[in-house]
């Protein structure tokens, strides 16, 4: 059975000077391979406000793969401008997924709203990069991907792929929104919707993850990779309540599938858990797989989901 | 083409002089009409205050109406559809609902409302389905059947659905952005009407903002409402029209109603040039009139709206003269 070995937390937000908007947090990495360096988008955050709130941002780093994955460049600015008045995208886009077209970059980011009754809501947005990924246009100043009757709200954390000249977006749609301890707390699912030009989508309309710790589990970063013939997905997964700790914390989910829309969940061949006290002792999640020469890695978080950086981890054996 | 003019009626209800559902008790906006075989059924958007934080909650009633559009013969007794649970698109309010026989069943067509923070508020609209004659109203899901997209950035809503032929269409309004016109003032949003279609009357077709009706007032006319109704062969549009800041309190800035016609469903000419419906002085409409709905009934073509202060004391009704 394939596991993954971990080669250590590789970016520290709070190591990067001269950026106000990058204090803490780099969070859900999504990669695009260049030559000699892997580019590394994540979204992080300035401190919060008076009251508390943050606002996010993404932004990318390059790593030399050639040199242990050192940081090689970050960016200077996000590579997205938060939305305007009342826009879904005002407070916040995170995360991102990136995919190359042509010469294009393709950018599905989910977009940060804030209500009234509950803390946030959320869409998916969709923005083109015409200079390799450095700096991103939005194609409109509303979602691509919104609620629909069985979606009613938060669709976020996309992930986008193309396989077989068609589009997918896996993605999670909320289910509820529970009330625990006076807060309201999210329950969302990994759902899916394919199209064949990235911008109309056809939604799937189903949980395509069966859920396992319980029917409120929080699915999350459904990433879909292909491999000796059949679609392997790791995900994230946590319990709906008292999920800031070691204990029901987050924790990286696998299945698989032969046609994309049918899975099976799996989680014995995740491959990899929490450590004993290192950065990733509490959780690990929002995993995101690429390959790069041949080899294959895992891009996840740690404690506090990202708060502290991002690390990677190299497959040991084959995904099958 | 013969300009049309509508000859008004009165005021015909009064939501403050009856006992409404859901502690309601001001407002009756936006009346939408259900004809049955001898009465007509108007729903209509009355307001209770939410026991948090004192804003209003906007719930859906009917008041069923002798066919001479006279007498009252009842109001709605009990809940028509509840409003939509946390974190939902309408959990803070529906306003309209515009109803349509389909089959046996009453498709409602809701604008659901729910609050921001940087903003007052966003809608979508949703699909309810009543199968007991429009007493009653079930969603087809928690989520909307139309929300913003790409270039519809906010503000869906004020779906009114008409089955022509096979294909459903609904005419709508889509939020254009909004905007701080004044320091004192909270921000202010414009809207504009565009049109969708259907097979099933739940997947939509969207054109992208398109707006349909040209604009009068220039960029910051907000449009909303729009009514469609078949006369003589030609398809007409009402729908209300106003500036998109200080509308509530100048009346040469607040609503009146606009209009305009088509042939083919898809050119709209605007033909309000000459005010469709006006302001009364010293009435119950004096300062505005607004959200139109019209409809047939006993061969007359009657139009249904607000006045004053956006229906807190009801609507009223205007017939078509011939």
């Amino acid at each position: 059975m394939a596991q993954w070995k971990k080669l250590g937390k590789v970016f520290t937000p709070q190591e990067v000077e001269g950026r106000s908007w990058l204090r803490e947090f780099a969070q859900a990495p999504a990669t695009l391979v260049f030559d000699g360096f892997v580019r590394v988008y994540f979204s992080c955050r300035p401190p919060a406000d008076e009251n508390g709130q943050y606002i996010s941002y993404s932004a990318f780093v390059d790593l030399d793969y050639a040199d242990r994955f050192k940081v090689k460049y970050v960016s200077k600015q996000p590579i997205l401008s938060l939305g305007g008045l009342g826009e879904f995208d005002e407070f916040g886009t995170y995360p991102v997924s990136v995919i190359r077209d042509g010469d294009e970059v393709r950018a599905y980011y989910a977009g940060w709203t804030r209500c009234e009754s509950v803390p946030f809501n959320v869409a998916i947005g969709m923005a083109i990069s015409r200079d390799g990924g450095e700096t991103f246009t939005k194609l409109g100043n509303g979602p691509v991907l919104s609620y629909s009757p069985d979606e009613p709200f938060i669709l976020g954390g996309p992930k986008i792929r193309r396989f077989n000249d068609t589009w997918y977006l896996w993605y999670i749609a909320g289910r509820k929104w529970k009330m625990f301890e006076g807060r309201a707390e999210p329950v969302y699912k990994i759902r899916m919707a394919s199209s064949s030009d990235g911008i109309r989508w056809t939604k799937v309309n189903k949980d395509l993850i069966e859920n396992r710790i319980e029917e409120d589990e929080a699915q999350a970063s459904p990433d879909v990779i292909y491999a000796s013939g059949r679609y392997h997905m790791f995900f994230c997964y946590r319990r709906s309540t008292n999920y800031r700790c070691k204990e029901n914390g987050y924790r990286i989910g696998y299945a698989s599938s032969t046609n994309l829309t049918d899975w099976v969940r799996d989680d014995a061949k995740a491959g990899i858990d929490v450590s004993e006290n290192e950065w990733d002792a509490e959780m690990v999640s929002y995993p995101h797989v690429f390959e790069l020469n041949g080899a294959t890695y895992l891009a996840y978080l740690g404690n506090q989901v990202g708060r502290h950086g991002f690390g990677l981890a190299a497959l040991d054996g084959r995904l099958e | 083409m013969d300009a049309i003019q509508w000859r008004k009626l009165g005021k015909i209800f009064d939501p403050t002089q009856h006992n409404l559902p859901n502690d309601c008790v001001q407002f009756a906006q936006s009346p939408q009409s259900l004809v049955f075989d001898d009465f007509v059924r108007i729903y209509f958007s009355t307001r209770t205050k939410d026991k948090s934080n004192g804003k209003y909650l906007s719930h859906i009633a009917f008041v069923d109406m002798q066919k001479n559009m006279r007498e009252v013969i009842r109001v709605s007794d009990k809940t028509v559809i509840p409003l939509g649970g946390l974190g939902c698109f309408d959990e803070h309010g529906i306003f309209p609902m515009s109803v349509v026989r389909h089959g046996d069943a009453v498709y409602g067509y809701t604008c659901g409302w729910n609050r921001r923070i940087s903003v007052s508020v966003d809608t979508a609209i949703g699909l309810a389905i009543s199968r007991d004659d429009g007493l009653t109203f079930q969603r087809i899901g928690d989520g909307p059947v139309l929300a913003s997209s790409l270039r519809e950035p906010c503000l869906i809503g004020d779906g009114f659905v008409k089955i022509i032929g096979d294909m459903f269409h609904m005419w709508y309004i889509f939020g254009i952005g909004w905007k701080i016109y004044s320091a004192e003032a909270p921000p202010d949003r414009t809207y504009k009407i565009g049109h969708v279609v259907s097979n099933d009357g739940i997947n939509w077709t969207k054109n992208e903002a398109q707006q349909i009706i040209a604009d009068r007032l220039g960029r910051d006319e907000s449009q909303a409402l729009p009514t469609v109704i078949s006369i003589d062969g030609r398809y007409h549009m009402f729908f209300c029209y106003r500036q998109s800041f200080d509308f509530r309190n100048s009346r040469d800035r607040g609503y009146r109603i606009g209009h305009a016609y088509t042939d083919d469903l898809v050119n709209w000419t605007r033909a309000d040039q000459h005010l469709v419906l006006d302001v009364t002085p010293g009435d119950w409409d004096s300062d505005m009139v607004c959200y139109p709905n019209v409809f047939e009934c006993n061969d007359r073509v009657y139009l249904l709206y607000n006045g004053n202060e956006f229906g807190r004391y009801g609507f009223g009704l205007a017939v078509l003269e011939k």
